[in-house]
């Protein structure tokens, strides 16, 4: 068991109250109450992008635990291949819904579709959600999508079913280099908390005002907003060609 | 540092607003541009302006009301659409939307049966099997220049309402730097203006009696409505090519390396200049050219906005892929939208062709005929 999945059940069986290492409801006012889940949480995931290694367990398990359809994910890991002074290495971004303090896609919502839980998460109520998909737009991350089964919004949800369980989300759970860590926020002793202190680790576009709660530790600048390279080479359906080659060769 | 990336492993996200929501903010701009250009005719009574107006009210009506059939198709749940009544969210402009879209078509219905109800009057002093039909309709009355103006107010109210949350939806998506602009609500006013000053000049040759005052007219009001264009367009090129606005910058730096990008901003450039040109150097006898290169820019505007703004990605490298699906979400909901506007088109004036003599000008109308047999001859 790695050292997150102990540090968040040690965070469970003390249902703590311990001070919120970050400020919890500032985007409260403009996305409406917040309703379910347990004020006393507030759930945060750590990337360690130097320890990801790009094995896309957590795509495979995120789809298997959440039965998302078929060309549509709920997290992945962005990989890059980065050429600098002549050397080329790899970069990988695991990247998920970051259930912001200060969501975007909630305001826009038109039916209450949308809306945070009280531990932070932010869902979808896809009984109310009449697929207007305002909210893929309102998301800076491309973190949502129209999921085709129920023609409704779709995203990650911090494994929300598993989190009410007691369980760590399926991401990290599978994740063979320790680079996910989940926890909670408001208890000051747990991974995530001290992570969060002492790592000064990095969000994905601070200049959105979103405030994530998916942390980077090791993000590298050039990787933090939208990325200035050449697009991904692979087609699902496109036959290799000889112009994806030679951009590779380029690269 | 010579930094090289490649981009091996990304997701790409389809578009979630469809060609449905093009045809929509298409047809809702060109039925509030049309809603417009009816009024100084109607609700201010200026006859002048009536045989314009007259073409400017088909215009509304037709785009008015197609125009919600399109944004249901755009949900992707549309039998939940009900939803949008049963709560209150008054921080989504789409919420909005929801109570602004049957205020304006109600007050459209209103505003155009206040306009028609002299002919439906006209319509049933005729000796026909209808006539009681067309005299049910208009209520016992005829032209009431006082009960236009007020339906005309409430329209227009209606009309600045749809105008004003149509741009606001769109402006508020900080996540989209194209998108995320204070012009892009006057934007999309200018080019609904040309667009429906098009559909004017289409239809005054084709649903009306090719009257070439109207034709006139309507094309120097598109040339102005063009001027308008072309100076909102660049003062948002400005904004972004001399960095005034980080937002502006980041728009132009997301789309200027593209190839694609460019020929349609050139095709932009043209499908705006050519038509100002031809409408100021020969307003007669232009009016099918310049009219269905308004209404084209008008609508590829739209797509430019909305499909190929969400081809944009967020985070990813270079841009997403899109070609248009055949079925519903794609070509079949082009044409259906536009098949319905073209019923509509048929049905209205089926029931309420054009009057012989609605000219409020005889002398001038009878100018514009002879000028009209001279050109035939």
């Amino acid at each position: 068991m790695d050292q997150s999945r102990r540090n968040f059940c040690r965070g469970i069986g003390a249902a703590t109250v311990g001070a919120a290492t970050l400020a919890a409801t500032p985007g409260e006012a403009a996305a409406g109450p917040r309703k379910g889940g347990d004020a006393a949480h507030r759930w945060a995931m750590v990337v360690d992008v130097r320890k990801c290694v790009g094995c896309q367990a957590c795509t495979v398990a995120c789809i298997m635990e959440n039965d998302v359809p078929e060309n549509s994910f709920r997290t992945i890991v962005s990989t890059y291949e980065v050429t600098e002074q002549g050397k080329t290495g790899s970069y990988m971004l695991p990247r998920l819904c970051n259930h912001c303090e200060d969501a975007p896609c909630i305001p826009v919502c038109p039916t209450g579709a949308t809306y945070q839980r009280k531990d932070g998460i932010v869902v979808v109520d896809n009984t109310v959600c009449v697929g207007c998909a305002y909210c893929v737009q309102a998301c800076p991350y491309d973190a949502r999508f129209i999921n085709h089964e129920t023609q409704t919004a779709d995203k990650c949800t911090f494994c929300v079913h598993r989190v009410d369980a007691g369980l760590l989300p399926a991401c990290v759970e599978t994740c063979v280099g320790g680079a996910r860590i989940f926890g909670d926020l408001k208890d000051p002793d747990s991974t995530v908390s001290r992570l969060v202190r002492e790592q000064d680790p990095k969000v994905l576009k601070p200049e959105q005002g979103t405030q994530p709660r998916v942390f980077y530790i090791g993000l590298d600048p050039k990787f933090q907003g939208k990325v200035d390279g050449t697009p991904t080479l692979w087609r699902p359906s496109a036959q290799p060609h000889v112009e994806a080659h030679v951009e590779k060769e380029h690269a | 540092m010579d930094t090289n990336i490649v981009e091996i492993i990304n997701v790409t996200r389809e578009v979630a607003w469809l060609p449905w929501a093009v045809q929509y903010f298409f047809l809702i701009g060109l039925s509030v541009g049309g809603v417009l250009l009816s009024l100084p005719g109607y609700a201010f009574a200026n006859d002048e302006w009536r045989k314009l107006g007259r073409v400017g009210l088909l215009v509304a009506l037709t785009c008015g009301l197609a125009a919600p059939v399109a944004l249901l198709s755009d949900l992707h749940q549309p039998g939940r659409f009900w939803h949008f009544y049963a709560v209150f969210r008054p921080t989504s402009w789409m919420w909005w939307g929801s109570l602004i879209i049957p205020f304006y078509v109600t007050g459209l219905l209103v505003y155009a049966w206040t306009c028609f109800r002299e002919e439906l009057q006209e319509h049933g002093r005729v000796d026909s099997h209808l006539a009681t039909l067309y005299r049910l309709a208009a209520l016992g009355g005829g032209r009431d220049d006082r009960l236009i103006r007020y339906a005309g107010l409430v329209v227009l109210a209606g009309a600045v309402l749809v105008a004003l949350y149509t741009g606001a939806e769109v402006a508020v998506v900080k996540a989209r730097p194209l998108w995320h602009t204070p012009f892009l609500p006057v934007q999309f006013l200018t080019t609904a203006l040309v667009g429906a000053a098009g559909l004017v000049l289409i239809l005054n040759r084709f649903a009306a009696d090719h009257d070439l005052a109207v034709e006139a007219r309507a094309n120097r009001l598109l040339a102005g409505f063009l001027g308008a264009v072309m100076a909102v367009g660049g003062l948002w090129l400005a904004f972004g090519l001399f960095g005034i606005d980080r937002t502006h910058t980041e728009a132009l730096e997301g789309v200027a390396n593209s190839e694609a990008w460019r020929v349609t901003a050139v095709w932009a450039v043209l499908a705006t200049v050519a038509p100002f040109v031809i409408a100021v150097a020969k307003p007669v006898g232009t009016g099918l050219l310049t009219g269905l290169i308004a209404v084209h820019s008008a609508w590829m505007f739209r797509w430019t906005v909305f499909i190929g703004g969400q081809t944009v990605p967020k985070t990813g490298a270079g841009f997403y892929e899109y070609a248009l699906p055949a079925g519903p979400d794609g070509l079949l909901g082009i044409i259906g939208t536009a098949g319905l506007w073209l019923f509509l088109l048929l049905v209205i004036t089926a029931v309420l062709p054009t009057p012989a003599r609605s000219a409020p000008r005889p002398v001038r109308a009878a100018h514009a005929a002879d000028r009209t047999m001279a050109a035939a001859e």
